[in-house]
């Protein structure tokens, strides 16, 4: 490998890190509030397609991005109100969520455009790149060309909700909903509202995960794009421990995943690479399951013995 | 004028008159009890008062003002606070974090945990109660963790302080601690209501009772007027038996237990070489502050924990490290210490309840099937005959009430019939009426000529029961005891690690 294709490599985790990144930033949120949420996927791709659709129809970077914002943060709504409000099954409603979405984006696609797969051309516009260092610096010129300004915005969110977590009142409150639902209601907090709102706050972080996965580097939205971004995220967010921080080098650990399982398409067999980045998913889902298991297991006994 | 004045609250939940015309009054500086048997309505009462319920009818007067309280907020804001019997504690959260949560001391829109911190400092200074501000809540025993509940509420700027069953979770030291504190505040000029179905509680501290029964007052006077006899009458509405212990032949060892090891959470040796033994026909109680391994101690005897080395036999029988479902097959029965965590599930059913253990046993199942019709019939005739409480054999063991749900573990335990019976805490957070029946189970089981190991951390109740009594401290027996020669100062010594002067 020369170095050139190293810093491609590193340019390409960079762009691949920015979807999960929001969608991890929407995921731990959600922890959180104690609200399992398995939209995400669904989230993303709602957003992507209606960002396209208006990009398509206004050539306008603000309003597709304003219009994949809206529709991921409806979605969360809509899950937030089935799931809190209406106490419907987590995993029932957000199985469904993925499956219409997914289902609906493509007979829109068709019912729109008249066209199968994917839609991209017809001077559909993508977003601002951020100003690169010059050419005469060869290796910052590679890491950071073709870069937008939301593949910077996924880290200061990150940053931003840390603040807001963990510095901020309201923040605080958002916190204690999930670590003592009963006990914040008898506070004076409301829970479902808050629970609601952070769901529908993680379907608009996971709506700027869409955009920048339908109009950063290439201009296209195709069906299923998101292609498990939004579990890849759960794990993501797990393998925090829900913390916004962590969450940036969590996201960037599957940032590497998808882009090396790209990048070694040309070393191995394709359809073996392609599946490095899910089968890291199930691996970190089931290691950091069974920390948590034990870990409350362990206070489960201690638990026991004091009482 | 009355500084809070309750006039005919009634409370109707469907069919259940839970509070019925029930009215009192609570003056400044006062320290007015509520007692009553579990379900007598004085928690209903008490969470209309708070906000936490709405009356069918009836009036609250604060300061002669009428109110009306639609949540928590309202009645806070009148200066009324609650300090619940189940903690609304955020574990995770620091001390400090729950003192101030709702009124957060902020420096522009973020959360000053500084200032946090201080303000826990002088409230901990004006009232005398002491805790560290930094701690995590969870790592704060159950005592302190009521402080903090406690401090919330003062920080709320509380004058009317409701106390539910404080002392219903915990040790006697920690009440002791609590009674002094609820004394400091009334003198402070803070009016107290403390809920309780502890007598002795009510005679340390009120100023004056109110006594409630089936929903209704029955009884309301001041302290100095009434008895012990008096308020136990009242609350239960018959008189209280007095306990015979029946004489039984002792028989031979059932339980035996040589040189045991456990090890306990944080790899800390939480039984530590101890020997006992168990006769037929007798009841053996263990003394002791609780986590000097008694809970460690049961949970090695009935499978629960692995021990290091030693032997335990039930019958003759060697069962040590064997699983739960054969030692019990050995004749063994038990009542655990914590019943929602090991008696029974809040989310079965009363029958799924009964018959655990016996499911899959003749007569209730053969081969695999369950017969519904004698499962039905067993499960009517026990709960009958233990006296429970319930609507329906399809409600939720967590609906019960918790002196309800304890008797539907002892009943189920009792019909095993086994000859050697654990009885961890059994009347913790009971009322009188469940302790007296809980007591008189355990003394129908030894006349029929089986052994009770009682473990509780009630003296009184394992002095008054025992034929035999030995003391644990640190996982050791530190002391054994026969029903003569057992002295509360002896036993007392023992229990806190002390040495008895044998001269």
């Amino acid at each position: 490998m020369t170095s050139a294709y190293l810093i491609s490599i590193i340019n390409s985790i960079l762009r691949m890190t920015t979807p999960i990144l929001f969608a991890t930033l929407g995921c731990l949120l959600c922890n959180k509030v104690n609200v399992f949420n398995i939209a995400l996927e669904g989230q993303m791709l709602i957003a992507a397609f209606a960002a396209i659709s208006v990009n398509y129809y206004t050539h306008s970077i603000l309003l597709s991005m304003l219009a994949g914002v809206a529709a991921g943060g409806l979605v969360g709504f809509i899950v937030g109100v089935f799931q809190v409000k209406l106490k419907a099954k987590d995993m029932i409603v957000g199985t469904s969520m993925n499956l219409l979405v997914s289902s609906f984006t493509s007979y829109m696609l068709y019912v729109l455009f008249a066209t199968r797969g994917s839609l991209t051309g017809n001077g559909m516009v993508g977003l601002h790149k951020i100003p690169n260092f010059p050419e005469s610096m060869p290796v910052l010129y590679g890491m950071f060309k073709n870069l937008t300004y939301l593949d910077v915005f996924g880290y200061i969110a990150a940053v931003l909700i840390f603040i807001f977590l963990y510095r901020t009142v309201p923040g605080f409150h958002v916190m204690s909903v999930g670590l003592n639902k009963e006990a914040t209601r008898s506070l004076g907090t409301k829970v479902d509202m808050t629970q609601i709102l952070a769901v529908t706050m993680s379907g608009i972080l996971c709506g700027l995960g869409g955009v920048a996965l339908c109009m950063g580097n290439v201009v296209i939205f195709t069906e299923g794009m998101s292609a498990g971004r939004g579990y890849m995220a759960m794990a993501a967010s797990s393998l925090a421990g829900a913390h916004p921080l962590g969450a940036i080098l969590s996201s960037l650990f599957f940032g590497t995943a998808v882009a090396s399982s790209i990048a070694l398409q040309s070393y191995i067999n394709g359809q073996i690479t392609l599946s490095f980045p899910y089968i890291m998913t199930i691996l970190i889902m089931a290691v950091s399951g069974y920390i948590k298991y034990r870990r409350e297991n362990r206070h489960h006994i201690r638990k026991g013995k004091t009482k | 004028m009355p500084l809070v004045e309750l006039k005919d609250i009634t409370k109707v939940y469907g069919t259940l008159i839970a509070n019925d015309k029930v009215s009192l009054e609570l003056n400044k500086g006062e320290i007015l009890a509520v007692v009553g048997e579990n379900g007598a309505g004085k928690s209903t009462l008490m969470k209309i008062m708070y906000g936490l319920e709405q009356p069918t009818s009836g009036d609250i007067y604060v300061n002669g003002e009428k109110q009306r309280f639609h949540d928590p907020l309202d009645a806070i804001g009148k200066g009324i606070g609650m300090v619940q019997q189940h903690f609304m504690l955020i574990e995770q959260f620091t001390v400090a974090e729950n003192i101030v949560y709702s009124k957060e001391p902020r420096k522009g829109m973020f959360f000053d945990r500084t200032a946090a911190i201080r303000i826990t400092e002088e409230l901990c200074e004006k009232y005398g109660l002491y805790i560290d501000p930094r701690e995590k809540v969870k790592n704060c025993p159950v005592g302190l963790q009521q402080r903090i509940e406690i401090l919330k509420v003062l920080y709320q700027e509380a004058e009317i302080l409701i106390f539910d069953e404080p002392s219903a979770v915990l040790t006697p030291q920690e009440t002791n601690q609590l009674l002094d504190t609820i004394r400091t505040l009334a003198g402070m000029g803070k009016s107290i209501i403390l809920i309780t179905h502890k007598l002795n509680e009510v005679f340390a501290v009120a100023d004056r009772v109110v006594v409630m029964r089936h929903g209704q007052v029955v009884g309301n006077m001041p302290i100095k007027e009434t008895n012990f006899d008096e308020l136990s009458f009242l609350m239960v509405g018959r008189q209280l038996t007095n306990t015979v212990i029946p004489e039984v032949e002792k028989g031979e060892v059932c339980l035996e237990v040589n040189d045991l090891h456990v090890t306990g959470a944080g790899s800390k040796e939480a039984v530590d070489g101890l020997s006992m033994h168990v006769d037929r026909g007798e009841i053996v109680g263990i003394a002791g502050v609780s986590g000097n391994g008694q809970s460690e101690l049961i949970r090695a005897i009935t499978g629960l924990l692995p021990a290091e080395s030693g032997s335990v036999k039930i019958n003759g029988i060697e069962v040590t490290n064997l699983p739960p479902r054969d030692i019990r097959d050995s004749g063994l029965s038990c009542i655990p210490e914590d019943r929602y965590l090991w008696g029974c599930a809040r989310e079965a059913t009363l029958e799924e309840t009964c018959i655990m253990y016996l499911h899959n046993k003749e007569p209730l199942s053969t081969g695999g099937w369950l017969h519904k019709k004698k499962i039905h019939s067993f499960v009517s005739e026990t709960l009958e005959h233990f006296d429970v409480r319930y609507t329906s054999v399809f409600q939720k063991m967590g609906e019960l009430s918790g002196g309800n749900a304890q008797k539907v573990v002892l009943a189920r335990e009792v019909m095993q019939h086994s000859p050697f019976l654990i009885a961890a805490e059994p009347t913790r957070g009971l009322d009188i009426g469940a302790i007296e029946y809980v007591h008189h189970a355990l003394l129908e089981k030894k006349k029929a000529g089986d052994c009770v190991l009682l473990v509780s951390s009630e003296l009184s109740e394992v002095m008054s029961l025992s034929d035999r009594i030995y003391v644990m401290y640190d996982g050791r027996i530190a002391g054994e005891f026969t029903r003569e020669n057992a002295v509360e100062e002896s036993l007392g010594l023992l229990m806190m690690g002390g040495k008895l002067n044998e001269a």
